[in-house]
């Protein structure tokens, strides 16, 4: 991606060249707007060479400030947000979204980073992201995620599977009983996760569980939710531990 | 991902630290509920229920603000991890404020002080012949003792952290009003002659005196051993450096080299990316401690043979023990088997149990079938399949079609069945 980066660096559309009309209705001509926040131009001009048809950089921020003022400005469709950023208080991309809290209903969050550590995983989701990938993914996949992220659903790569998994905990005495627990996961939820973080695709894992793709969706959001709000005490005494909260 | 870390930091007790967040006064109680893993509410009500026995909570409070150093806890006990250990990039800090506690001190002083001069005002006769005196006393002391707290700030200002300006007028000053507090305090009242109260004033001028020294006292104590572990800190800081350029510098320079093999660039690129990686973002467990860590180097080793990327991930982690390490080789083996037969991409799954250790290798290549292979191939029938069942746990090759290839190896904890 990175030879790809440095070829098309040149011919880079600044974000000043962009149609902000057109950026406020949230769409150019149906395609998904994306701001791209990173402070690496090489990784920024990658990123914007393997996107496809129908996803659209309409802005792009290096550092926390402008980031946030890209975000208020351009009201995207997806951010694709770095998780270590200059500039803020120090907290990277989690800063940002929570910045940006009050737009997290029409400008969603999805987090993107060379760090496998679970520490700056959790941080981002649980500060809104509606997803985590790490930038070794490929141009078509990461268009895939991000359609997803626009249609509202969240992005679990294996390694976010996993975290999920470590930090829910994988004995059977771990399963919620009710829907409405927040601290565990369901029997599903967690033969969803495992099943992820083996490196099956949401198809894969909806023909496996002889479900439909739809319900494969319904889980993996009710796992990002419970991620996102949950107060279990390892979760938290350990995010706490990181600063996280 | 990095399992072993909270549940490691998690048990281990964090050392005796004054936080500067989520404190209300001086950080004790919650310096001290993050050492003794209680609830910072709960210390904080048996601080306040032992102060109103005879004080003894509010001495035994001043007493640790005095001698627990500020800091963070955690960052001390991560401090307190060998640097060759620890990951490099920082940690990510939530911006959440502070409470303005020194800001609502000083306002609920001016707030009192306001209320007890419209009482005088009203008629209201207070006693202020002791009052001014001890608050005097009391100004002194906090400004004496206030330079603990700024120590630590100044040590960032400059690397001396030294006597600056700042802090010798901060002792003087506080030396000053101690003294005219306590001679206030003293002479009250005309007689000077009475033998008992100049003795009574000396005896407090001296206490007072040493109250303002002592942190001095302390301070300086306390900053040579800071310096000489920060020197250390320092020197070990360097190899770190010295280790990353090494290396990467020795890789682009191998890369440079053998630029007409794009196959040994990208595996050179893999191996270099790995390992930067692993000193930047994550901490590492000493060799022998961690079954992930283990599992990350068999990957590393696999990566660097073939030329196919692994995605790994390894969920919970423990200590390795016999059958973990047979486990581990038919798990290497699964990986070389996919590499060489399988198709990218190549994903490998460790679920790490106290009771057992799953395993799951997956690849996307048209797999094969058991029975078909010749029982003189020794690969995958004796190396991963055989190894694991003579543990007693158990392997099974999975053909899932168009979808790739699994291999499954489950296996108890040594102590349960051993074959």
């Amino acid at each position: 991606m990175q030879g790809d980066a440095s070829a098309t660096g040149a011919r880079r559309p600044g974000p000043g060249d962009v149609d902000s009309g057109a950026a406020d209705t949230g769409t150019v001509s149906g395609a998904i707007t994306v701001v791209l926040v990173d402070d690496h131009r090489m990784f920024r001009a990658g990123v914007r060479a393997s996107l496809e048809d129908g996803v659209v950089v309409v802005g792009e921020a290096e550092d926390v400030e402008g980031a946030i003022r890209a975000v208020r400005e351009l009201h995207p469709c997806v951010v694709l947000l770095d998780v270590h950023l200059p500039g803020g208080g120090g907290g990277g991309g989690a800063e940002v979204i929570t910045a940006c809290a009050d737009l997290l209903g029409g400008s969603r969050f999805l987090a993107l980073s060379v760090s496998d550590a679970a520490d700056d995983v959790v941080s981002v989701i649980r500060a809104g992201a509606r997803g985590y990938l790490t930038k070794a993914i490929t141009g078509p996949e990461l268009c895939d995620a991000i359609r997803r992220v626009a249609g509202g659903d969240a992005v679990f790569s294996p390694r976010l599977a996993g975290f999920v998994l470590d930090a829910f905990g994988t004995g059977a005495g771990d399963v919620a009983v009710t829907d409405d627990e927040l601290d565990r996961l369901s029997a599903r939820e967690q033969e969803v996760m495992r099943l992820i973080a083996r490196g099956f695709s949401y198809r894969e894992v909806a023909s496996a569980l002889f479900i439909s793709i739809k319900t494969v969706e319904t889980h993996v959001s009710a796992v990002l939710r419970k991620l996102q709000l949950s107060s279990r005490h390892e979760l938290t005494r350990w995010a706490a531990a990181r600063h996280l909260l | 991902m990095s399992p072993a870390a909270p549940s490691v930091e998690a048990v281990a007790r964090l050392p005796l630290r004054r936080p500067r967040r989520g404190r209300l006064l001086g950080g004790v109680c919650a310096g001290l509920a993050a050492h003794l893993g209680q609830s910072v509410a709960l210390v904080r009500v048996a601080m306040a229920a032992a102060a109103l026995m005879g004080g003894a909570g509010v001495v035994l409070y001043v007493w640790l603000w005095v001698t627990v150093p500020a800091g963070d806890p955690v960052d001390a006990a991560l401090e307190e991890r060998s640097v060759a250990m620890t990951r490099l990039a920082p940690r990510l800090r939530t911006g959440a404020a502070d409470l303005p506690i020194t800001e609502i001190a000083v306002g609920l002083v001016l707030v009192v002080g306001a209320g007890a001069l419209i009482a005088q005002r009203q008629g209201y006769n207070l006693d202020t012949n002791w009052l001014v005196p001890a608050l005097l006393l009391l100004a002194g002391v906090a400004l004496a003792w206030s330079q603990l707290d700024a120590v630590q700030r100044e040590q960032w200002l400059m690397r001396t952290g030294g006597r600056t300006p700042i802090s010798a007028l901060r002792l003087i000053g506080g030396v000053l009003l101690v003294l005219v507090g306590v001679l206030l305090l003293v002479w009250q009242e005309a007689p000077p002659a009475s033998l008992l109260r100049s003795a009574a004033a000396t005896l407090a001028v001296l206490i007072g005196v040493a109250l303002a020294l002592a942190p001095w006292w302390l301070r300086l104590v306390r900053e040579l051993g800071d310096e000489r572990a920060a020197r250390a800190r320092e020197a070990e800081r360097a190899d770190i450096a010295a280790h990353l350029h090494d290396s990467v510098l020795q890789t682009l320079a191998l890369i440079r080299a053998q630029s007409a093999d794009p196959e040994a660039v990208a595996r050179l690129a893999r191996a270099q990316e790995r390992e930067l990686r692993g000193w930047l973002y994550e901490d590492r467990a000493a060799p022998g401690t961690s079954i992930a860590q283990a599992v990350r180097g068999v990957v590393g080793d696999v990566e660097d043979a073939g030329a196919e990327p692994i995605d790994a991930v390894v969920v919970g982690d423990r200590i390795p023990d016999a059958n973990t390490d047979a486990m581990l080789q038919a798990t290497r083996e699964a990986l070389l088997n996919a590499v060489r037969y399988g198709a990218a991409p190549i994903s490998l799954y460790v679920e790490v149990r106290p009771e057992a250790v799953e395993v799951f290798v997956r690849d996307r290549g048209p797999g094969f079938d058991l029975d078909a292979v010749p029982a003189d191939r020794l690969g995958v029938r004796e190396s991963i399949i055989g190894r694991v069942r003579r543990r007693g746990g158990t392997a099974t090759v999975q053909n899932c079609g168009e979808s790739g290839t699994e291999v499954h190896l489950a296996l108890p904890a040594a102590g349960g069945e051993v074959g």
